[in-house]
């Protein structure tokens, strides 16, 4: 096919205006994050222009950043850090184990009221979460579970139903025979799901991990809501005290600093699995 | 010994649908035995309830001399051959031949055996499979593509490794589902000489399974003609080409098929729609409506107004090289013959001929899709 320059020439101009509105605040607040806290100042509140590039790069901000929160040792950022990635491992191991599972139970077992199930669980989507989430809150006092990482972790080992979804769409591609094979072969349902099954669906597996490690690395609400000491807080809610704490401006700079941190994380596992998303499924497995 | 045994087999669908008869089989240790049938005959749920993939309706399955009916798939020692292959696509080759020995082994998990101190024995194990994937590898020539993934493999030699993860474990019997039908025409008659090959020298029990009339004579040893969940014939190619025990069996068996016209037999003569052709002597004393069945190389082709011959018109010729197939149309309908090259080269489409019958490799049979042949006095 023969490309007219010109469309080639418009079509990289929207691209890349795209591109620059989405990276644009990220870059900005990097670049707020290596200013002297005068200038940070002076671009927040906007008395000093946007600049584009620090005039004179503070790498000690980071430094500074990590070190300071500890002058409140309550909410140091290394404690938050560490409270983060314990509740995200758990609840990323959680959520792809026990969505797998039961996508791949609605999908390969055959047993009164699958159905209805399915149909059930897909209904739970529909539910805003602020619907359940006093509910939730007296259900989980009544355990005893407050100020505990328990609601924020043990929720996902009980499945997520747009995940559960996605794993039932998957595994019921994957052809009978394999799963038959699989059986001669000497695996049961357990087996085949672990070895085959988990294996086959790692597009979705990536999905699953990548958007459920930001959501809950990110997530600011249910922290919020249930860690109630500050020896608990994550990153999120770190973060927010961080600023609540001096309340005026004149620590911006240490806070782009560790928002820019905070981000790290996520942006290199999106990018990481980034190829295992379009990865396709049992490629190999039946002639096609 | 590793025999089969299905004694009134048969299968029902929940919501009645009966897909196989009771099916008595004997297959015998080291048989390489056939099934073969059109589309929907009940021969893949046959070999699917052997497996145990399907469950056994009614009836009895032994293997060995033990009843199986009950037994999962995975201990009735059987090993599966998928038409799609069914490879693990997420396993390289190696992985996908040492597969159903890696579930059978002992020592399965690293761990538990250096914790209980077996790991001595679990290397050992593991030696054994490796030696016994180079083994199986060698047989089929799999050696260059041992740590290739499936889905970098052509259609064949998916096909050869699906034949590998089976043979690897030594199973007591080999099921073989449509394996060759997702292969081109000229690698599938390849194949098909390499899996007589394997057969012969593994000595193994083999029950496969075909749509393919021309696949299932070259590779049987014995042929099971089945025809809506029921047997027609079990015997061997050349006895179900010669002596149909039906008309279904006459009609699947032998390409192109046999011509079979209904009419009526009386005092040695068959007629239909007013043509008549003289029998043998067999058929002298019989008198009823039946069909007549003679294979395409047994008409001959003469002079239009040839004595006693039945007058046809050339409708097709086509020519296959060493043979021509005729296309005939005459008062018994359309008619295809088989004749040599030679005697083709003056046949044109259009002209008329006067057909006659090899008579004494005529059959009758009686009316109906599967009308037992008879047999003349």
């Amino acid at each position: 096919m023969k490309r007219n320059p010109l469309t080639d020439a418009l079509l990289w101009f929207v691209l890349i205006l795209g591109t620059a509105a989405f990276v644009f605040p990220l870059w900005w607040m990097t670049v707020v994050s290596l200013e002297t806290p005068q200038r940070a100042e002076a671009a927040i509140t906007g008395s000093g222009g946007i600049a584009l590039f620090p005039a004179d790069p503070q790498f000690s901000n980071y430094v500074n950043a990590v070190r300071e929160t500890g002058s409140t040792p309550w909410m140091g950022f290394t404690d938050a850090l560490a409270n983060s990635i314990v509740i995200t491992v758990l609840v990323v191991i959680g959520t792809v184990l026990s969505s797998s599972i039961v996508g791949y139970a609605l999908a390969r077992l055959r047993f009164r009221g699958s159905r209805a199930l399915f149909l059930i669980m897909l209904g739970t989507m529909m539910l805003p979460g602020q619907v359940t989430m006093i509910p939730l809150f007296l259900l989980f006092r009544e355990f005893g579970w407050i100020d505990t990482i328990l609601p924020l972790v043990v929720p996902a080992f009980f499945g997520n139903a747009f995940f559960i979804f996605m794993y039932r769409q998957f595994i019921a591609q994957i052809p009978e025979s394999l799963v038959e094979a699989a059986r001669i072969d000497g695996l049961g349902h357990l087996a085949i799901w672990w070895r085959i099954a988990l294996p086959l669906c790692k597009p979705v597996t990536a999905i699953c991990a990548v958007f459920t490690f930001i959501g809950t690395w990110n997530d600011f609400l249910a922290p919020l809501v249930y860690l109630h000491s500050d020896e608990q807080a994550t990153l999120a809610v770190a973060l927010n005290g961080f600023k609540n704490q001096y309340g005026g401006l004149e620590d911006v700079h240490l806070l782009m600093a560790l928002s820019v941190l905070t981000m790290i994380p996520c942006i290199v596992l999106f990018i990481a699995a980034q190829k295992t998303f379009v990865e396709g499924l049992a490629r190999g497995a039946v002639k096609g | 010994m590793s025999d089969v045994t299905l004694t009134n087999v048969g299968k029902v669908y929940e919501g009645g649908v009966r897909a196989v008869e009771a099916v008595n089989l004997s297959i015998a240790d080291g048989e390489f035995c056939v099934l073969v049938g059109p589309s929907g005959c009940g021969k893949s749920t046959t070999l699917r309830m052997i497996a145990g993939l399907e469950e056994i309706s009614e009836g009895t399955l032994e293997i060995s001399g033990v009843r199986v009916n009950d037994l999962p798939a995975k201990d009735r020692d059987i090993a599966f051959v998928f038409q799609n292959y069914a490879l693990y696509p997420h396993l390289t080759v190696a992985q996908n031949v040492a597969f159903g020995l890696e579930q059978r082994r002992t020592h399965g998990n690293a761990l538990t055996a250096l914790l209980t101190g077996a790991n001595a024995a679990r290397a050992k194990e593991s030696a054994a499979i490796a030696a016994r994937v180079t083994e199986v590898s060698k047989t089929l020539g799999l050696n260059e593509l041992l740590t290739r993934y499936p889905r970098e493999l052509s259609g064949g030699q998916r096909q050869r490794v699906a034949v590998g993860r089976a043979i690897a474990r030594e199973p007591k019997v080999f099921l073989f589902d449509e394996p060759l039908s997702n292969l081109d025409a000229r690698l599938r008659i390849e194949t098909r000489t390499e899996l007589r090959l394997l057969h012969r020298r593994l000595r193994a029990t083999i029950i496969y399974v075909t749509h393919d009339q021309e696949e299932a004579m070259t590779l049987a040893d014995r042929l099971v003609v089945m025809h809506r969940g029921v047997i027609q014939q079990h015997a061997s190619a050349q006895e179900c080409y010669e002596r149909p025990a039906n008309r279904f069996v006459a009609g699947f068996i032998g390409t192109p098929p046999m011509n079979i016209v209904d009419g009526r037999v009386e005092n040695g003569v068959f007629e239909c729609n007013g043509a008549r052709i003289s029998l043998d002597a067999r058929w002298t004393t019989t008198t009823k409506a039946c069909a007549i069945g003679i294979r395409p190389d047994r008409l001959r082709l003469g002079a239009a107004h040839l004595e006693g011959a039945l007058l046809a018109t050339i409708v097709a010729v086509e020519h296959l090289g060493d043979r021509t197939d005729i296309t005939l149309d005459s008062a018994w309908g359309r008619l295809t013959a088989r004749v040599d090259a030679d005697s083709a080269r003056e046949m044109r489409e259009g002209t008329a001929v006067g057909v006659t019958l090899d008579v004494q490799h005529a059959h009758l049979f009686e009316l109906g899709e599967c009308g037992a042949r008879l047999n003349g006095a």
